[in-house]
């Protein structure tokens, strides 16, 4: 083996002494102000209750970590593009362009005295929120495994901070809905405030689906390449182009156990009927996101353990 | 008091492709379980609060997997861990570090996933930006950074964390030279406060600098538990192998063979840096072998050849005869700097080499006299004030 002249053989020969006088490091806090320490025990993973209220209890410890994330997915989505943030708001106003010539000029579809723009947007907005959202969490984790595998935080930061980027998309593209319902002149009503439950509830229900799915995609990839079309046939089991009141009476019962179906209706009607919702369909739908939220976190945290073993 | 406790760890990892083919599931079904993989077997042990453990152990002994299971990354098979504290690890410096976003908002990231709040990276924001040294390119999106800058910034948020307990895996096997005594700087600061370190490298001499305990991994369980040097020895016997330096079985091929090389002090210390040193090579010979030439390399742990006694440039022939016999050669201040060394042997007679015994055995130097370069030079001074003073220029 040739050494070049003068090279030098091993940086690590450095003497300790150079290393030992080397001034304190200004930001280290005195020993005095640390917190006490508390003892954490990790073990084999096993499903139990006190692990989810640990997972919860984890999570708000990390929340500054939900937030950044949730910016930045935001700044970087936009980061390297023309029209920058316009795309929150293209992509449902082209939808609605579209869906409007097919079923207003095209054919034509009950939608109980609205006009069709309003009335396909005021649905368009919360699913393409709930859409877009799971299409993206349910990839978020393996998007980066090297996040899974060489670091530790809360996994669902990583869905959750879609569905965050998300909500965010919702506010500015709802600047439109703002728009529509002052050019049509659609009447503001008290009803509206409800816009804000049935848009928590359903929020809640897509981190339960966004949660479930995410972890499930892990495990079996089979999940991310099924979801767009999934999330396609769902958008038509929705009352999104069409009204509920084109659904068969009979079937309706069944067709409205879906909460989506039950929120998306009750957004329109609240927003462009100024009308009461259906306080039935909203319970329903609360209580099927809790149910769901508890399963599909419980899930989550039992799949965290192995996610860096499987991914 | 404990800061870590692994109690009966183990770790299971299933061997194969991943995923879930329908092959694979046929495969389950008709035959028993799928291979698998002890990465860690029965592992126990304590680190006290302010320990520095090193460990220290081949490829897939289970070093990084102890690692990945004390920061959480992932869970044991079986067994516990009890850590106490805020635990920090950089296993992989800016794995978690977004491309697109530039340096500063990456500090705020990745400081979040490490679990600091916003306020405290804003705190510490500028001497983070400080310790780096990028803060010139830090409004720049990481992507256009040299790998060199990527490892500074991640490891300047670790820095910085202020853990309780701090778990570094071979960062010192990335970066440049000022960015390795950097580390180690920084490693010397906290075991200065307390904290308690636990370091993975295959730089061994980093680790007999650093460490005050280290641990021998081999294939999943602890083979060695015990002061550094000791640990290291066992590992370089390991992988180099003594058992040709024992003596007991030779090649009777051969015409000539080195046996074995031990080195002494001539006080009763270690080998020490600046002081006396005696390597004492014993060896067999078949035959009479005219104008022998012993070697004693040492090497660095880099692999460069250091440093050379032999007998080829005395002048005066070397004539061995058949039986067995020893060369002791005699140093009388030793210029290498504290740390472990390799050592080959070697005969070889007219330019034909008889024997080569590589990586035989280790060679432990101590500190002994300061020496802060690659050698120490043993010098005398003399103040001659006498001298007309002689104005001296520098051209610039």
């Amino acid at each position: 083996m040739i050494r070049p002249a003068n090279t030098p053989a091993s940086p690590s020969c450095a003497p300790a002494e150079a290393a030992l006088d080397v001034a304190l490091w200004k930001g280290a806090s005195p020993e005095a102000s640390r917190p006490a320490r508390r003892i954490k025990v990790i073990g084999p993973p096993k499903f139990s209750l006190g692990m989810i209220s640990l997972g919860l209890r984890t999570l708000v410890q990390y929340s500054d970590l939900v937030y950044t994330l949730s910016v930045f997915r935001l700044y970087v989505r936009y980061k390297q593009s023309l029209l920058g943030w316009a795309w929150a708001v293209l992509q449902p106003l082209a939808l609605m362009g579209i869906y409007t010539i097919i079923f207003s000029h095209v054919t034509t579809v009950k939608t109980g005295g609205s006009p069709y723009p309003i009335f396909v947007f005021s649905a368009l907005l919360p699913w393409i929120f709930f859409s877009s959202s799971i299409g993206n969490a349910v990839h978020g984790l393996v998007t980066y495994p090297s996040l899974l595998t060489k670091m530790y935080f809360p996994r669902e930061i990583i869905p959750l901070s879609y569905l965050a980027a998300g909500a965010a998309d919702f506010c500015i593209a709802s600047i439109i809905l703002v728009g529509l319902m002052l050019h049509y002149r659609v009447p503001i009503t008290w009803n509206l405030l409800w816009g804000i439950p049935i848009l928590i509830i359903l929020g809640g229900f897509a981190a339960a689906v966004a949660l479930l799915f995410s972890a499930l995609h892990v495990r079996f990839r089979d999940v991310g390449l099924a979801m767009p079309f999934f999330l396609q046939i769902w958008m038509f089991a929705v009352p999104v182009v069409y009204s509920v009141q084109s659904v068969p009476v009979r079937f309706r019962k069944l067709y409205l156990l879906d909460p989506v179906a039950g929120l998306i209706e009750n957004f329109r009607r609240v927003v462009v009927f100024g009308e009461a919702p259906d306080i039935a369909a909203l319970a329903l739908a609360l209580a099927m996101t809790i149910v769901g939220l508890a399963i599909a976190y419980g899930y989550f945290k039992s799949t965290e353990a192995v996610m860096a073993d499987l991914i | 008091m404990f800061d870590l406790r692994l109690n009966g760890v183990c770790k299971k990892y299933k061997v194969g492709a991943h995923g879930n083919s329908p092959k694979r599931w046929y495969r389950s079904l008709v035959s028993e379980a799928p291979p698998v993989m002890w990465a860690l077997q029965n592992v126990s042990f304590d680190v006290r609060e302010g320990e520095t453990l090193g460990i220290v152990g081949h490829n897939g002994a289970g070093k990084t997997t102890i690692l990945k299971l004390l920061s959480g990354i992932t869970t044991p098979t079986r067994g516990e861990i009890q850590i106490r504290g805020r635990l920090a690890a950089l296993v992989e410096v800016g794995s978690g570090f977004h491309p697109e976003l530039t340096g500063r908002e990456n500090i705020y990231l990745h400081g979040a996933m490490l679990g600091m709040r916003r306020s405290e990276i804003a705190r510490k924001m500028d001497s983070i930006v400080e310790f780096s040294g990028v803060d010139r390119y830090i409004d720049v999106p990481v992507k256009r950074y040299s790998s060199g800058m990527y490892v500074r910034l991640g490891f300047a948020i670790v820095a910085h964390l202020d853990p309780d307990i701090l778990l570094l895996d071979e960062v010192l096997a990335v970066g440049d030279v000022a960015f390795q005594a950097k580390c180690l700087e920084r490693i010397t600061e906290l075991r200065k406060s307390c904290r308690t370190i636990i370091f993975v490298s295959h730089d061994l001499a980093a680790v007999y600098r650093v460490c005050s305990r280290a641990i021998l991994l081999e294939r999943g369980h602890v083979l060695l538990d015990g002061p550094p040097r000791e640990v290291i020895d066992e590992y370089q016997r390991m992988t180099f192998g003594t058992q040709d330096s024992s003596g007991k079985k030779f090649d009777p091929e051969k015409e000539a063979e080195c046996l074995n090389v031990s080195f002494s002090s001539s006080d009763m210390g270690g080998i020490r840096t600046g002081y006396p040193m005696v390597a004492h090579l014993s060896y067999r010979a078949a035959e009479i072998i005219p104008d022998a030439i012993f070697r004693i390399s040492l090497y660095w742990p880099s692999g460069y050849l250091c440093a050379q006694f032999t007998n080829e440039s005395s002048g005066s022939a070397l004539t061995l005869q058949p039986g067995e016999g020893s060369i002791d050669f005699h140093c009388p201040i030793l210029p290498v700097v504290p740390g472990f060394y390799r050592v080959d042997l070697s005969i070889e007679t007219n330019g034909r080499e008889l024997d080569l015994k590589q990586r035989c055995a280790t060679l432990c130097v101590e500190t002994g006299k300061a020496a802060p370069g690659d050698f120490y030079i043993e010098n005398a001074w003399s103040i001659r004030s006498n001298l007309p003073s002689i104005p001296i220029s520098i051209a610039r």
